[in-house]
């Protein structure tokens, strides 16, 4: 910057630099064909290919520090991951601005969305749920702590989240599943423990006469990475996790009641009583927290199939149940046909 | 002869070069031009509500604006001049925060301003704060920025001959009037280049405000949740925006500088 006239008056004359341009140009071209071509490009090890895995953005910690390099040493096969919303996810791969071959998702809805051209299949595996994860030098901390323990009734977490003062965080409603979950939450402790809607609004930091609570502005709403670091730098009282997020991030936290965390497969009945409506006018409405996985794309399809076979694997399961998930038997969805023979003998 | 033939052939040579690297540099404004369709542009930008991002990034960005030019600007002549003590030091500084991820300077502004930091204690008293306010966008906006500004605006100072300034000293002119007559506007056009510069930084920024702003919602930030929520056929339209709202600015401050320059070169 501070050369920049400088260096373009000399640009104009010599022929020096005319020589540089070239060889600066000759690079540029080689680099964009070398773009063109090479981002799947297997290693030497003994089964080439790789497992390109686009995943919901709370398994950043398991797939990147944990699961990816268990699955390479157990395989042989190399591991790549991105992770983002599922929605987010759904939206890039239809849109073909990514390219993976298998997608973890949290909610069946993000995978549905890409049938039948990418995928007819998924396999529901694992489960989590909501907690209310705390600043343990929290003001509000030994408060937060006797609620957690059992010391105090759950009940009056939700009488403490209204304070005027507390500073709560979560993610947004329209982009990101747990931002939505945990609004649901609220709404299913508010028939639960009979305390008015306006409270719901109240804590969610929402004006009183705000109908549509996603779409309603509020300062509490943080990006996902930001919510956690915010938290981790004691900026925040408390904010919206799941529990594996808690476990895996050694954060301090409040099991919140089977009823409300949306963590119990055999209280969908129950949560699907609370519903939200988004942004874009799509209503949603309360369902188990579940993990679901499914090949998409046609890329390294051994690869693929061996990773899915692998997160199914017992293996697999131990390190999904020590992240802080909860195991369901895998179960599949959709064609069962179309499931390649090695994913469906892990099935249960 | 053949050096005639061979210069004439290293100047073609210069042009296709320049040529690639142009359309290089130009693939992702191309691409995204290719990739809009009126009906996308349309639907996107007529829902209600759809120009307020517009809105907010401009009163942001006018917002860094003042604030760089205020803070700014002192900093880069004082870095010129050479009148700070270990100089090396103050620009480390600036470079730092050059250097640094912008998504890295939001996290440790997180740290620095949140409401439970010394300054957020401060913020409070004044029934201010930088968590999810304009003031939060402001600042992010203002870290991502400034390092282009100071170093720019240094740049300009520097390359006002100062014998200049001593002829109107020695004529009798205040410093305060040597500066304003003297020293300013002969680096106004590379001030004005910098500001430009800045500016386009300012309106691009995003790392740094995901994490501090994500609200009051300004274009970067629409792009990435229109992408989210939506999709990339109503993220385009918002780049195209973010692109014309952008730059004229820096455009009409390149051609007046490069036309300043040229004056007063002839």
């Amino acid at each position: 910057m501070a050369t920049m006239g400088v260096t373009r008056r000399r640009a104009m004359g010599t022929r020096a630099t005319s020589g540089t341009m070239m060889r600066a140009a000759a690079v540029l071209a080689v680099l964009a064909l070398a773009g063109c071509g090479g981002s799947n490009s297997s290693t030497a090890s003994k089964p080439s290919g790789t497992a390109n895995v686009a995943y919901a953005g709370s398994l950043t910690y398991l797939n990147t520090k944990i699961f990816g390099p268990a699955f390479t040493t157990a395989t042989g096969y190399s591991y790549q991951g991105i992770g983002a919303g599922s929605d987010a996810l759904s939206q890039e791969i239809a849109a073909g601005s990514i390219h993976p071959n298998i997608f973890q998702s949290v909610g069946a809805d993000p995978i549905v969305a890409l049938t039948p051209k990418f995928t007819t299949w998924y396999v529901r595996y694992a489960a989590t749920s909501i907690v209310l994860a705390y600043n343990p030098s929290s003001k509000y901390a030994s408060q937060l702590a006797a609620i957690g323990s059992g010391k105090k009734p759950i009940a009056d977490l939700f009488t403490l989240l209204r304070q005027p003062g507390f500073k709560l965080g979560r993610t947004d409603p329209n982009l990101d599943p747990q931002g939505r979950s945990f609004i649901l939450m609220l709404e299913l402790a508010a028939m639960q423990y009979r305390f008015p809607l306006s409270d719901v609004n109240k804590i969610l930091g929402v004006p009183a006469g705000a109908a549509n609570l996603a779409t309603a502005h509020s300062t509490q709403i943080f990006e996902e990475t930001a919510l956690d670091a915010r938290l981790q730098a004691g900026q925040l009282d408390a904010a919206s996790a799941y529990r594996s997020q808690a476990i895996q991030l050694h954060l301090h936290y409040i099991t919140l009641p089977a009823t409300i965390n949306l963590g119990d497969f055999t209280m969908k009945d129950q949560y699907a009583k609370a519903t939200l409506t988004l942004a874009g006018g799509v209503v949603k409405s309360g369902k188990p927290i579940v993990l679901n996985v499914t090949v998409v794309g046609k890329t390294d399809q051994a690869a693929a199939n061996a990773f899915v076979a692998y997160l199914l694997s017992p293996s697999g399961r131990r390190l999904y149940s020590q992240g802080g998930y909860t195991l369901l038997t895998p179960t599949a969805f959709g064609t069962m046909s179309a499931i390649p023979a090695s994913i469906r003998k892990e099935l249960g | 002869m053949a050096t005639h033939g061979l210069r004439a052939a290293n100047g073609y040579l210069a042009v296709v070069g320049a040529l690639l690297i142009w359309l290089a540099l130009l693939g992702p404004v191309l691409t995204l031009l290719g990739h809009l369709s009126w009906h996308a542009i349309t639907s996107t930008l007529s829902a209600p509500g759809a120009l307020d991002p517009l809105v907010i990034s401009a009163e942001s960005g006018t917002m860094t604006l003042a604030v760089l030019l205020l803070l700014g600007t002192p900093l880069a002549w004082a870095l010129a001049r050479g009148v700070l003590p270990w100089p090396r030091l103050w620009e480390a500084g600036v470079l730092a925060s050059l250097l640094l991820p912008p998504l890295v300077i939001g996290l440790l502004l997180a740290f620095m301003v949140g409401p439970y930091t010394f300054v957020g204690g401060l913020l409070a008293h004044l029934h201010l704060s930088a968590t999810n306010t304009m003031l939060a966008l402001v600042i992010a906006q203002v870290y991502e920025s400034a390092p282009y500004y100071v170093l720019g605006a240094q740049a300009a100072f520097a390359g006002v001959d100062y014998r200049l300034e001593e002829q109107a000293s020695l004529l009798g002119d205040r410093p305060a009037r040597v500066l304003r007559r003297v020293t300013v506007p002969l680096a106004a056009p590379g001030l004005a280049m910098a500001l430009a510069v800045a500016w386009a930084r300012a309106m691009g920024a995003f790392g740094a405000v995901v994490i501090v702003a994500y609200y009051p919602t300004g274009l970067p930030l629409q792009i990435w949740t229109s992408l989210q929520a939506t999709g990339l056929t109503s993220a385009l339209p918002y780049a195209l925006v973010l692109l014309l709202v952008a730059l004229p600015l820096p455009l009409a401050a390149y051609t007046w500088s490069a036309r300043a320059r040229s004056r007063r070169r002839g």
